[in-house]
């Protein structure tokens, strides 16, 4: 740090409640809105700060991207002006970045030749282009009833422990490994060890030579886990205007951001929302959201985690996250409790794209047909629960067996999972998913046990197990 | 403008008049009158309370600041008076007027400040103008701390005797960050959050100190999970395996055995080198008494530390029990030990920081709980890992307890901290009372790591395990109203029904890996089918003892390869066969 730059403005703290501190500067000088500071702790480190309201003359209320601890009034704050700024460009990839940008992987500088600032505006409206292509995953329940789009915006929405992450490892491993291209991966208030060992085994696979991960995980304070969205979102962004690219961003898990923004809001002296939410919920989720899209220039494919807090869908962060999303995949723990990976719900899922014009005219059917079969299973469960089966007529037993079949056909060996399950990865075609789920609907496959449909591949397969 | 200067003994009116003069000069043309008081309990020196600053010159202040880095105002003053030869008043004086007069920068106040505020464990104090976040600071002999530092003022939340703290009184600050003794002589004993001894053994002798708050290690200092943490517990260790470094929940209703698991896991941690932090937060304090009690009973209490707050410590203790226990455990973890630290239980700790929160005017959110609870655990959690090798390979596990009420696992705090471990234990009453103990759920339980880290042995044997018991209780539900088996159902229920039974265990009765890979392999080999459910609780001890009595050779194979082979298989399967024969005849 060069104190001696004349450009160099000072100040000193004055207010310190945990993240959020208040400075004020000599002269009356205002740092702009988000503007960088950076207080002195006088044994040799920097703690940065971002102005986020302009409190009175002179003085600037900033949110804290570092720990506060051992923070005390009096301290001297400087700024040189500018605001958060990353590198970009292909020099990122590879490499791992925190929230400003800096290189946590002990490999040195990131030698770019530009940098952004994280905030920006979003893309106008005539720039904006739609998205009609599926993106093949090869996880058989997300690409018959819930198939994603490519450029498109996709939530994986669950509470906690019922396999998002793994199941979003799954796709960087399917979609990334796979199709190539750039991706970015961003990590937000997540686990740490989960972030060491995606590096590892990016590194194992070679895929993070395309690859760039920017991580603020749960042990940081909110005002990492705040901005370290837009640090991973300004990379792709650059990807995409700039060199025209189609770019892969995932991030686990986009609700963090939204609560690291509700643990600093009562402090910045906003009175609380529902269920204690800023006040600013819908527009902080907006300005981010609308700034991941697909442009005319190049498109962005983003995977997003969505955490359910107390697994409930109606809670104000994921319904705000809902709206914002091309095809929704919803994690249960009912699922879960029936012991099927990954425990997507085939009957709350959704996705813009499943019509026949962009799918097709059979892929439409069967999955229509499916979620019919499933949704008449269910409703059926209580007069079996009371009644027994004995009691259904014929036509209604074969749709209670074949649903179940489908139910545990739904499961699939994940190439990710497979310490766990002892199994190796499948990959399914869409093609092939939509065949096995026509012949199950068919009445084709009745002739097989239960248990055969459970953690497999296709239909071949269940032939195999059967024997 | 009233100045107040407290002594021990009343000043002679020349000694007045020299104060007076340094004060004048400082407020100059301003009224200014002072008020003189007789304190004993400042020992001896002088107290000048101006406004917001403080002048402490009192022994009362040296004998609490024999720490501090500076030169002691006692040592300064003796200087004086044996330099100039001065009375001890004059030299008082003199260095009070430097100080005065050197008073242009504000960072060179005294730290000392004055309680205006106290109610409910919360304080409000003028002055401290130096004060660090998060620092320590000491009340008249109670501790506070820290934690809102405003323009004008300093909020702060008293450790222990609240009732003590009253409007007037002096506050130090320590120039520290809250700190816990740490080190091997912790080892045995049963400490309070802030470090005092609570077992009446005596003081503790200890090597050294760390703050209660750290940074958890950043990604590139950590390893990878890879070597297993036994339970001996193993229905866990086969299917909920723990790796050292992992952060594995403990949850499900009072009374469902959370405890248990985390006691038995610390016995059974006896000879394998693993150090042991226990944290009781809020707990009755006979059951912490009767956990240490059974820890002494089975030699744990050697290798373990138990960090005590109970139900009668104020909120704030209980707030900072399990941060001191992580930093306790992070000296280990940092001198390249494996150590275990059980949270006994983070849902009375989150109670605790919610009342504190609500006190501190900071808004409610879900449930009442303020919007950083997920902070609050996030970081202590995070705090538990496996260092890398460069940092010398230790790991901290941590098993962290949450109380569900009527099971239910989705309320905010349980699912908060679902989100942040590794993954769960989740044990369930109906289960508990249907004599299933430990009262698993296998459906809900999960560990994301250990599997990795378990022998090669274990891996073999209890694969499929999980998935095949929970699709085995959703079968049960299903089946219940039973039209027609097919025959592979029959077996598939049949089958659940032995390893359910299989895995049922006692309360501190560990078994090792090597007899749990034994058992294990002839239940999956379905070699069980052959005897009735209700004597498989009785086969398997007998088939123990005969293991013990006759089959050393499998213990020993399985002990120095860490695996069971195929030629071991076969031997073992014979070996079992011939049991049968014996058992059934």
């Amino acid at each position: 740090m060069k104190t001696e730059n004349k450009n160099l403005k000072t100040g000193k703290v004055i207010v310190v409640l945990g993240p959020v501190v208040d400075v004020k500067f000599e002269d009356n000088y205002m740092p702009a809105i988000y503007e960088k500071l950076l207080i002195d702790r006088e044994d040799g480190k920097y703690v940065a700060l971002e102005a986020l309201q302009h409190v009175r003359a002179g003085v600037v209320r900033c949110i804290a991207l570092q720990a506060t601890e051992g923070v005390s009034r009096g301290m001297r704050v400087v700024s040189n002006g500018r605001t958060i700024e990353v590198p970009v460009g292909e020099e990122v990839l590879g490499r791992v970045l925190n929230v400003l940008g800096e290189p946590i992987d002990n490999m040195g500088e990131v030698k770019a030749q530009h940098r952004r600032p994280i905030h920006r505006k979003a893309p106008d409206f005539f720039e904006q282009s739609a998205a009609t292509e599926v993106l093949e995953t090869g996880i058989k329940v997300i690409d018959l009833i819930a198939p994603y789009a490519r450029g498109g915006k996709i939530g994986l929405f669950g509470g906690a422990g019922v396999g998002k992450t793994v199941l979003i490892m799954e796709l960087i491993r399917n979609v990334a490994h796979e199709q190539g291209g750039y991706s970015i991966f961003t990590g937000v208030g997540e686990r740490s060890r989960e972030g060491c060992e995606m590096i590892e085994d990016m590194r194992d696979s070679g895929v993070i030579s395309n690859t760039a991960l920017v991580f603020g995980q749960m042990n940081e304070p909110p005002g990492s886990r705040m901005r370290v969205a837009l640090t991973g979102l300004t990379l792709a962004e650059y990807f995409r205007d700039e060199m025209n690219k189609d770019v892969l961003l995932f991030i686990d898990n986009i609700y963090r951001f939204v609560q690291a923004g509700s643990e600093v809001s009562a402090l910045l002296g906003r009175m609380p929302s529902a269920v204690g939410y800023q006040p600013t919920l819908g527009t902080e989720v907006g300005a981010l959201e609308e700034r991941i899209t697909t442009t005319k220039t190049g498109s962005i494919t983003s995977i997003q985690a969505v955490y359910v807090p107390a697994d409930d869908l109606t809670d104000p962060a994921p319904a705000a996250i809902f709206s914002h999303l091309d095809a929704t995949t919803v994690l249960s723990r009912k699922v879960v409790e029936q012991g099927i990976y990954p425990a997507v719900n085939p009957l709350e899922s959704t996705s813009r794209i499943l019509e026949p014009r962009i799918v097709g005219e059979e892929h439409y059917r069967v999955a229509r047909a499916t979620q019919e079969a499933l949704q008449r299973y269910k409703e059926l469960q209580d007069i079996i629960a009371i009644l027994g089966m004995d009691e259904l007529s014929e036509e209604d037993k074969n749709i209670v067996f074949r649903a179940r079949k489908m139910q545990r056909f739904f499961s699939q060996p994940l190439f990710v999972a497979s310490v766990f399950t002892g199994m190796e990865g499948r990959y399914v075609p869409v093609k092939t998913t939509v065949e096995c789920f026509r012949e199950i609907l068919a009445g084709n496959a009745d002739k097989y046990p239960e248990s055969a449909f459970y953690m497999v591949g296709d239909l071949d397969e269940v032939k195999e197990k059967a024997k | 403008m009233e100045i107040r200067v407290i002594t021990a003994s009343p000043l002679s009116e020349q000694e007045k008049r020299k104060i007076e003069k340094v004060f004048a000069d400082k407020h100059k043309g301003e009224s200014v009158s002072f008020r003189y008081e007789s304190d004993s309990s400042v020992i001896g020196g002088l107290l000048i309370i101006d406004g917001d600053d403080f002048y402490d010159a009192t022994l009362r202040r040296q004998l609490g600041n024999l720490k501090s880095h500076d030169e002691p105002a006692s040592e300064i003053i003796k200087r004086k008076c044996k330099e100039k030869g001065v009375s001890e008043f004059d030299a008082i004086h003199e260095l009070l007027a430097e100080k005065v007069q050197g008073y242009k920068n504000e960072r060179d106040r005294i730290k000392a400040g004055r309680v205006y505020y106290s109610g409910d464990g919360v304080i409000r104090i003028h002055g401290l103008n130096d004060v660090r976040y998060d620092e320590l600071l000491d009340a008249d002999g109670v501790k506070a701390i820290a934690l809102n530092l405003e323009e004008n003022e300093v909020g702060a939340i008293v450790l222990d005797d609240e009732d003590k703290v009253k409007a007037g009184t002096i506050v130090r600050a320590t120039g520290n960050i809250v700190e816990v003794p740490v080190g091997e002589q912790l080892l045995g004993r049963v400490i309070s959050p802030l470090g005092e001894p609570m077992d009446g053994l005596g003081a503790l002798s200890a090597s050294g100190t760390r703050p209660i708050e750290a940074p958890a290690p950043a990604i590139p200092d950590r390893g990878k999970v890879n070597s297993p943490l036994q339970t001996g517990i193993m229905a866990i260790d086969a299917m909920i395996p723990i790796g050292k470094g992992q952060r594995e929940l403990i949850i499900g209703d009072r009374q469902t055995g959370k405890t248990s698991i985390a006691l038995d896991t610390i016995i059974n941690q006896k000879g394998k080198n693993v150090y042991c932090v226990y944290v009781a937060i809020g707990q009755k304090a006979s059951t912490v008494s009767a956990f240490v009690h059974t820890l002494n009973e089975y030699d744990a209490m050697k290798y373990t530390v138990v960090v005590c707050s109970t139900a009668r410590d104020s909120s704030p203790m209980q707030y900072i029990a399990p941060y001191a226990g992580c930093a306790i455990a992070e000296e280990f973890m940092y001198s390249g030990k494996d150590v275990l630290i059980v949270y006994d239980d983070l849902s009375k700790h989150a109670v605790a920081y919610r009342a504190m929160s609500l006190l501190l005017k900071r808004p409610p959110g879900r449930e009442a709980y303020p919007g950083d609870i997920f902070y609050l655990h996030s970081r202590l959690l995070e705090r538990a890992a496996k260092l890398s090798d460069q940092l010398g390979g230790g790991s901290m596990t941590a098993l962290p307890i949450v109380e569900t009420l009527a099971g239910d696992i989705s309320a905010y705090v349980p699912t908060n901290i679902i989100s942040i471990t590794d993954g769960q234990i989740y044990l369930e009453s109906e289960l508990f009372n249907a004599g299933v103990r430990p009262a698993l759920n296998v459906g809900l339980s999960v560990s994301r790591v250990g599997s990795s880290a378990q022998i090669k042995g274990m891996k073999k044997v209890s694969g499929k395990l999980r998935l095949d018991l929970s699709q085995y209780r959703e079968l049960i539900v299903f089946t219940q109203f039973g039209s027609e088996l097919d025959p592979v159902t029959q077996r598939m229920l049949d089958q659940g029904a032995r390893a359910t039974e299989m895995l049922k265990q006692d309360l501190n009765a560990p078994l090792d890996v090597e007899h749990q890979i034994i058992l294990l392999y002839i239940t999956m080999k379905e070699m069980l089918l052959k005897v009735p459910v209700n004597k498989i609780s009785s086969f398997k001890k007998q088939f123990t003892d005969y293991l013990d009595a006759n089959g050393g050779k499998f213990i020993e194979a399985i002990r120095s390869t860490g695996d069971l082979t195929m030629e071991a298989q076969i031997e073992l399967e014979e070996f079992v066969e011939k049991f049968l024969e014996l058992y059934n005849r």
